[in-house]
């Protein structure tokens, strides 16, 4: 079954084209892989899934839903979430708090109901609530940070930053996640580790999609792969295929092998 | 947290508050006590916009004088009762709040300071103006105050001493609840990082406009609350003055804390206060300069505030003792 389509998605910033009709289909429970040289448009096409943009031409469908122009918490709330290249964590606030405030029931939930929930609520802070405290920990432990529970998060090493967006981010109950770069920047060890992590995440049945450069996360993840290349999709399908694929062997080393 | 001995402790600070003003007989320090209490709120309602909320408002003046100017005009034209004028001046400042909400859906940092100073700075000039309705700069005279029961009135500093303190622990409640909240973790992952809270389903436009019009009321309230007190308005209440009162006192507290700007009013109401003596000295203005040099210093070397200083204090405390 499908989740997520794009059809002929293009953007363009001014005159510079980002993107140009890229067609991408993900099945229920799938890993795609998203890989591509600097600047070949990978992170501008989950921020058009997420929502952070709107596409120039094009449809994004999730669900049997044009999405397209939908802003990105509303997106979220329907249940996909994301991480970012460079880390968006909420620094001045605590390990457990930043995963409590994703937890925060969104679709029912506007600000007002908050404002008139605050005075009627037995737990009079809501990271004192047992039941959300509960599920957070929970989420924190499957990444291997809940011993940082009441750490500032901006105390946390930089691999631990990593993994607490993608606790955040699970913990708005996604069925698709969009990972950005999920292990740019860790060592081996730690890259081990997040594979091991995005595994189990697909295990529970969580559809993801995921960038990455680091060559042996992506061939041990992806079920299958797309190549962005200046914009454009040069190739798509098993990871083995495509990592003999000559247009993608020419994209990332130069013309020389083509010619 | 909250063993016995806190307890006492909470109970010994309540005690002392309730008493305060039996304590000192002196009128002109019970002024001040009311004077601070009544910043108290102001501070606090600032702070929750821009210390949980990190929407940078420099027109917060505007909300005071807003429940100022609507609370007194209320009571001396149409004859509204004071207690309903304090919520109505509350309510009013809340829409303008809303208002003034709209602009910061599209501008932050200091652009949306420059947008809230203007903000601010016209009303100012209206209430200049406008003289057949505010008697412009002569100010407004002759406020009622709130009417009295029991047999008290509350037209003396001692038993005003009590209104302010009950306004303030009210709003002090609802600041609490509110910014230990779903609400106030939504609105501190928004000051954090928008875009990370776009992702996780936080609706940055609504909540910006629903925490400035909270913010608004309590700012509103406050200024109602200081018409009655007074009895004497001015359009000095919506000069960038107040709302730099108000971002000193809540800085060098600590800002985004809930103690914070309570410390802060306290001190400065009675620093400011002190410092008017100095003057009748030295005859220049040094209070502007000893606020200026006090908020550098803060921001350089005690990022936090009190507040923050007090809780590293601790911290460096409890390390020791584990290393023992």
């Amino acid at each position: 079954m499908k989740l997520l389509e794009t059809q002929k998605v293009s953007k363009y910033f001014g005159g510079l084209c980002a993107l140009k009709d890229v067609d991408l289909s993900l099945n229920q429970g799938e890993v795609m892989g998203l890989i591509g040289p600097n600047g070949a448009g990978k992170t501008t096409l989950i921020n058009i899934i997420s929502g952070a943009y709107h596409p120039s031409e094009g449809k994004v469908i999730y669900d049997g839903r044009n999405i397209s122009r939908l802003k990105a918490h509303q997106i979220n709330v329907l249940g996909v979430a994301r991480t970012f290249q460079v880390v968006r964590i909420f620094k001045r606030l605590t390990v457990l708090e930043n995963v409590l405030t994703a937890m925060v029931d969104r679709g029912r939930e506007g600000p007002w109901k908050l404002v008139w929930g605050s005075f009627f609520r037995r737990a009079c802070a809501f990271n004192q609530d047992a039941a959300a405290c509960a599920t957070a920990e929970g989420l924190l432990a499957s990444v291997g940070l809940l011993r940082y529970r009441d750490e500032q998060a901006e105390n946390l090493p930089y691999a631990m930053t990593k993994r607490l967006e993608i606790a955040r981010a699970l913990a708005t109950r996604p069925k698709l996640l969009l990972l950005d770069e999920p292990s740019s920047g860790l060592n081996p060890a730690e890259q081990n580790e997040q594979i091991k992590i995005i595994r189990q995440i697909n295990q529970q049945g969580v559809t993801i999609l995921i960038i990455e450069h680091v060559m042996k996360v992506i061939m041990d993840i992806s079920h299958r792969l797309i190549v962005l290349h200046y914009g454009e999709k040069i190739a798509e399908g098993a990871p083995q295929e495509v990592y003999r694929d000559p247009l993608v062997v020419e994209a990332y080393l130069g013309g020389e092998a083509h010619a | 947290m909250t063993g016995p001995r806190q307890k006492l402790l909470w109970a010994l600070a309540a005690a002392l508050t309730l008493a305060l003003p039996w304590l000192i007989s002196d009128r002109y320090i019970q002024h001040l006590l009311v004077m601070s209490l009544i910043f108290v709120i102001f501070a606090s309602s600032w702070n929750l916009l821009t210390g949980y909320a990190g929407q940078l408002n420099l027109g917060h003046a505007a909300f005071f004088g807003i429940g100022a100017y609507t609370s007194a005009l209320l009571a001396l034209k149409l004859g509204v009762p004071p207690w309903i004028g304090l919520f109505l001046g509350g309510f009013l400042a809340a829409g303008s709040g809303f208002v003034l909400g709209i602009p910061s859906l599209r501008l932050s940092g200091p652009y949306l300071a420059i947008t809230t100073i203007g903000f601010a700075e016209i009303l100012r000039l209206v209430a200049m103006n406008w003289v057949s309705l505010t008697r412009g700069s002569l100010g407004l005279y002759g406020v009622p105050p709130l009417p009295g029961f029991f047999g008290i009135q509350f037209t003396t500093e001692l038993t005003f001493y009590y209104v302010a303190l009950a306004g303030a622990a009210l709003a002090l409640f609802c600041f609490r609840r509110l910014t230990r909240s779903e609400f106030g973790l939504s609105l501190q992952a928004m000051r954090e990082d928008e875009q990370g809270a776009e992702s996780i389903g936080v609706s940055t436009n609504r909540f910006k406009l629903t925490v400035f019009t909270v913010s608004a009321f309590f700012g509103g309230f406050s200024g109602a609350l200081l018409a009655h007190y007074q009895r004497l308005i001015s359009p000095d209440l919506l000069s960038l003055h107040e709302t730099f009162q108000a971002l000193t006192m809540t800085i060098i507290g600590g800002l985004g804390t809930l103690t914070g700007p309570v410390i802060g009013a306290v001190l400065l109401t009675f620093l400011s206060e002190g410092l008017r003596f100095v003057e009748d000295v030295v005859k220049i203005d040094v209070r502007l300069i000893i606020y200026g040099a006090l908020l550098v210093v803060t921001i350089l070397f005690m990022r936090g505030g009190i507040v923050g200083l007090w809780e590293r204090l601790r911290a460096g405390r409890g390390q020791d003792t584990e290393e023992r």
